[in-house]
């Protein structure tokens, strides 16, 4: 069994689908597991790419608007992911390169060419907003699925599709931000339809997957909605052009990698 | 007892409202310039203090060390620490901001991504805080948070640009944000305050791959105490780790001397002001000695009487301390933006102290110091008072001469504290005895005070004569006889001369001091500087300047100067690094201490430092001992091996060779580079400005110019010494009225008599001024005696306590001289209203008093 589970996002991995015996019982957590074990089975390939549409919406009704693109190599939760943005000018070059390690949280770097420097993002830093949308820099990252317990909370209808409502919450030696995440996978293909994560009791972010398609018998989000529940703002990250299993040099994947 | 205090005591200051006035006037002086003095202070220091926790925001610890900074890669260890909840670096620089007014920009470079952790810009919440494009700002280095209200100041907004000198020259900013105006951060230095990204802040100040600071907060249930032990131990001894209040340390540091200086000029008016109300109080129990007798007969015991006089100084005391304190608030407004424009030297930015510190200790204790001063001044008249028979009380005749055995009493008291006063001298390296030594010589000279004034009295008696032969006549014997009316005034004015002698002399070393290090140590002819400030190093140049300077036609010598500000012994002191192998060449002092070539060379090698002769006196350091300096990379330790003048920094300065700060600070960059020419000056100035033209932000400044700065800073440093003299002659001055008027009150009988057998007005006018003035030249030839031992006592502060300046011992003979028409002008202005007084009343009146 494959023991990453990545829960996101910014990387859009949660899309994949498959049948599920839907006879299982579901109250165990050693199925919740495998519920989400499954899920992340179905959605494995060894490198991915796309273009990213990012559109921040602001709760005074401001929109910003944002192009990048994607690749990610590697397999769930040691995989390392470039995100360089396109557009608009201003931001045209900057790039993010994200290393997620099994055993510990991952490395992130961020690249300004405009003053030819890298800054690490630090672990502490990870529940900063990421770049003024509604994501964080915690929810770039693969979660190892060993440092979370499940719970399997029932079933739960989700844009008229039945899903698992699967609980995790980060174990003891794990850093979060967040005390705990609900995650509804669908029960007819295995992919996400929503993730709500909660700090403490109070519920601060909820991402919802929309145009689910299959590319490469990968079922593929092709809309994601993350909105703060705090702020009342949301970004929306349209993927386009989603390719899997492309031929990707480890070699683009570095610091200096990023900087050219 | 209040009954007797309101029936007697009260009329009798209401009958002379003005010599009450004029009496409680040296308290109210005293105790407002101490009032005013700390008040400001205090306000100074909360403002700063108020700026910090601002910038601050929720840290609760800072890492430095000192202001060189430190390379990047201590941020993660810090990062990693366990205790560490949140760590985020910190660059801060100032910067004109070129609009009209509006003075410099502090600059605040923070990293956007964690920051917020900690500080709360107010960007994001509420319809007002607008920021552009959070990534923008980070992608662009040209983004610029600003204050509302600074934007608002200078009809900016969202999207306006703005240019500011940067080390790479003038550059455009485009601002990207505004803080809300009432928010923490957007409030420091009254909105003169940006915000933009660390990294590009460290490309626009050439500040290479450093941070100025580290700001943290802990992790929750971890104390002050384990997270700095920790860090401690992570970093080693050359961090300092410490709260945010921490910083306002230097300030006090700063503000400790001026302090200092202050409470002694509060001490000695309100030592003045004492000696005015023994004055006054001895002529009242004088002229209310009828009264005295009749209460005396109606059965009031001598305690009464002593009592009532004690009360009279007591409440005279609180009214005058009151007022002092009034007096003081009022002026700690202006004090404290004076001294917040001093102080602006260390932040760059002016502070504005918009809300008043008032400390209720300060202020019981100038009360305090106020009551008691009157109440010991009251002491001896009331003693006296008690002790007059009652018949003898109500007999007609005065009683201004001192007894005899009084005489001789004063005479071996002044002369045994004088004993004291120089045998302290042999033992001065022990404070207490330094200090008690400097009291005794004090004492000493009041109390031979009245024996010295009757001296001078009956010596100036023939010149008077032989000037205007009644009325000189008639001022001399009315001095010599009475001496007991005027000692209090002629001590008054002693103390005041003494203070102005002192402080003047002090000030007149200081400056030939200054003057005589900038001659022999500023001799490069051009200084190459990235900012026109000489106080703010937060731009600084790249070494490869170095060469490319030395490279230019008529450019005969360059010489790269770094200096950064480090804790020693808990104190901020200046390191100096310049290539002291050309140092030798070109330095023309000889040091206090040390084998003047020996030493350079040592230095050149990297086997010793040079430490300045104030930082020797302050620590107590010797030649050859070893200095420890805990640097970012490991702890300095060198021994030191030579003394020299240097004035680079009010604490202390360390000069080491440039080879041994690359190796303990790993910094090359350089604050100013000291240019020695061959050719026209003029011309190589212009080469240099046009080498750097568009690329970098160069200042070219001459000898003289730079001279003249510090001159400039060195004035307004000064300038205390002016508020001081100040007061000083104020004092003096308030000490003759007092004294005339008191005097003239006290011979109505006396004019009267002179009147009645015949003496002009314009003789009785003549009597008094003469009078006045004998009074002033008698009190200004003991004040410059006084004043010249109280210089050397000042020079000896200075050096021990306050700057660790080696000062000349030098009598300002330029100040005396202004002294003696100034004091005699005093005399004369403060003799004409007692004088009009003396010839207006009714000569009945007159014969009848008493």
């Amino acid at each position: 069994m494959n023991r990453h589970l990545p829960i996101v996002v910014g990387v859009a991995l949660l899309t994949s689908l498959g049948p599920w015996d839907l006879g299982v019982r579901v109250s165990a957590s050693g199925d919740a597991r495998q519920i989400v074990a499954e899920a992340q089975r179905r959605s494995e390939a060894k490198s991915q790419r796309y273009e990213g549409l990012l559109r921040s919406h602001e709760a005074s009704g401001k929109v910003t608007e944002k192009r990048w693109t994607l690749e990610r190599l590697g397999s769930h939760g040691q995989s390392k992911s470039v995100i360089r943005f396109v557009t608009p000018a201003e931001v045209k070059g900057v790039a993010l390169l994200v290393v997620n390690h099994t055993d510990r949280a991952s490395d992130q770097w961020m690249w300004t060419p405009a003053i030819e420097r890298d800054r690490r993002i630090a672990n502490q830093d990870r529940s900063t907003r990421f770049f003024g949308t509604d994501f964080s820099f915690e929810d770039l990252e693969e979660r190892d699925v060993d440092q979370f317990s499940y719970e399997l909370l029932g079933e739960d209808v989700i844009d008229g599709v039945a899903c698992w409502k699967v609980q995790t919450t980060p174990k003891e030696t794990k850093t979060s931000q967040y005390t705990s995440s609900v995650v509804w996978i669908r029960k007819d293909n295995y992919a996400s339809a929503r993730l709500e994560s909660y700090i403490k009791e109070q519920p601060v972010r909820r991402l919802n997957y929309g145009d689910l398609r299959n590319l490469q018998g990968i079922w593929t989000a092709h809309v994601l909605t993350m909105t703060d529940l705090k702020r009342g703002s949301h970004t929306t990250l349209t993927l386009e052009r989603v390719q899997y299993n492309v031929d990707l040099q480890e070699g683009n994947f570095t610091l200096q990698a990023i900087r050219r | 007892m209040w009954i007797l205090l309101r029936l007697i005591g009260w009329q009798y200051a209401r009958k002379h409202l003005l010599r009450t006035v004029l009496t409680s006037a040296g308290v109210v002086l005293g105790v407002a310039v101490l009032v005013g003095m700390h008040t400001a202070n205090e306000t100074v220091l909360l403002a700063f203090s108020k700026t910090i926790d601002r910038i601050a925001g929720k840290t609760e610890l800072q890492i430095s060390a000192g202001d060189a900074g430190f390379d990047e890669e201590i941020l993660e260890k810090v990062q990693s620490a366990r205790s560490v909840r949140i760590a985020v670096p910190a660059i801060e620089a100032i910067v004109e901001s070129n609009l009209s007014g509006q003075g410099s920009l502090m600059i605040l470079g923070i990293d956007m991504t964690g920051d917020r952790g900690l500080r709360d810009y107010d960007l994001e919440q509420g319809d007002e805080a607008e920021i552009d494009d959070p990534l923008i700002f980070l992608a662009q280095p040209d983004s610029l948070i600003l204050a509302k209200s600074f934007a608002q100041r200078n009809r900016l907004e969202v999207g306006s640009r703005l240019t500011l000198g940067t080390a790479e020259g003038p550059k455009t900013f485009v601002v990207r944000g505004l803080m809300k105006s009432e928010s923490g951060l957007a409030s420091a230095f009254s909105g003169n305050m940006a915000v933009m990204d660390i990294y590009a802040a460290q490309k626009m100040f050439g500040r290479g791959r450093t941070f100025d600071r580290i700001d943290l907060a802990m992790q929750p249930g971890t104390t002050l105490v384990e997270c700095q032990r920790e860090l401690r131990g992570l970093l080693g001894p050359a961090f300092e780790i410490q709260p945010p209040s921490g910083r306002g340390q230097q300030f006090e540091t700063m503000l400790a001397g001026y302090s200092l200086m202050m409470d002694m000029a509060s001490g000695f008016a309100l030592f003045i002001g004492m000696f005015i109300i023994y004055n006054a109080f001895a002529i009242a129990v004088s002229q209310r000695r009828t009264e005295i007798g009749i209460l005396r007969a109606l059965g009031a015991t001598q305690r009464q009487i002593r009592n009532l006089f004690l009360c009279e100084g007591a409440v005279l005391g609180l009214v005058g301390s009151v007022a002092g304190v009034a007096s003081g608030m009022l002026a700690a407004r202006s004090i404290a933006a004076w001294i917040g424009r001093l102080l602006s030297s260390v932040y760059g930015v002016a502070q504005r102290a918009d809300e008043l510190a008032t400390d209720p200790k300060t202020l019981l204790l100038a009360l305090g110091l106020g009551l008691a001063t009157s109440v010991i001044a009251a002491i001896l008249p009331a003693r006296d008072a008690a002790r007059l028979d009652p018949v003898h009380a109500l007999q007609k005749g005065s009683a201004q001469a001192y007894s005899t055995s009084e005489n001789r009493l004063r005479v071996w008291a002044a002369a045994a504290l004088a004993t004291l006063a120089a045998g302290s001298l042999i033992f001065s390296s022990s404070r207490l005895v330094f200090y008690l030594g400097y009291a005794s010589a004090i004492g000493a000279a009041l109390l031979a005070g009245p024996l010295c004034s009757r001296l001078l009295s009956s010596a100036l008696r023939p010149l008077l004569q032989w000037l205007r032969p009644v009325e000189g006549a008639l001022a001399a014997d009315s001095l010599i006889q009475a001496p007991r009316r005027t000692s209090g005034s002629v001590a008054a004015l002693m103390l005041s001369v003494a203070l102005v002698v002192a402080f003047s002399g002090m000030g007149q070393a200081s400056y030939q001091s200054i003057d005589d290090w900038m001659n022999t140590t500023l001799d490069p002819d051009l200084f190459v500087m990235p900012s026109p400030n000489l106080d703010v190093q937060t731009t600084r140049f790249p070494s490869t300047m170095g060469p490319e300077l030395a490279a230019l036609p008529g450019v005969s010598r360059v010489q790269t100067l770094r200096n950064t500000r480090v804790t020693f012994r808990d104190t901020p002191i200046m390191v100096v690094a310049i290539e002291t192998g050309s140092l030798e060449k070109t330095a023309h002092l000889p040091p206090v201490q040390g084998d003047e070539r020996q030493m350079y060379r040592l230095a050149a090698e990297g086997k010793g430092v040079l430490v300045s002769d104030t930082l020797a006196l302050l620590q107590g350091l010797r030649l050859g001992e070893q200095l420890e300096i805990a640097a970012p990379h490991g702890t300095l330790s060198l021994p030191i091996v030579g003394i020299v003048i240097d004035y680079s920094d009010q604490q202390g300065a360390v000069i080491l060779d440039r080879s041994v700060f690359l190796k303990y600070w790993h910094d090359d960059t350089v604050n100013a580079y000291r240019v020695y020419t061959t050719g026209d000056r003029a011309a190589i100035r212009q080469r240099i400005l046009d080498q750097y033209a568009g690329q970098r932000q160069v200042f070219v400044l001459t000898n003289e110019e730079l001279k003249q700065y510090i001159s400039r800073i060195a004035g307004q440093w000064f300038s205390l010494t002016s508020v001081q003299i100040a007061v000083a002659v104020l004092v003096a001055i308030l000490g003759i009225v007092n004294t005339l008027t008191v005097s003239i009150t006290d011979r109505r009988k006396e004019l009267g008599v002179l009147r009645a057998v015949g003496a002009l007005h314009a003789q009785i006018k003549h009597t008094i001024w003469i009078e006045a003035m004998s009074i002033a030249a008698i009190g200004l030839t003991l004040g410059i005696g006084l004043g010249s031992v109280n210089l050397f006592y000042v020079l000896e502060m200075v050096k021990r306590d306050i700057a660790g300046m080696r000062l000349n011992y030098q009598l300002p003979v330029g100040t005396i001289l202004t002294l003696v028409p100034v004091m005699l002008g005093a005399g004369l202005l403060a003799a004409l209203w007692p004088a009009r007084a003396a010839v207006r009343g009714s000569l009945v009146e007159a014969l009848e008093y008493e």
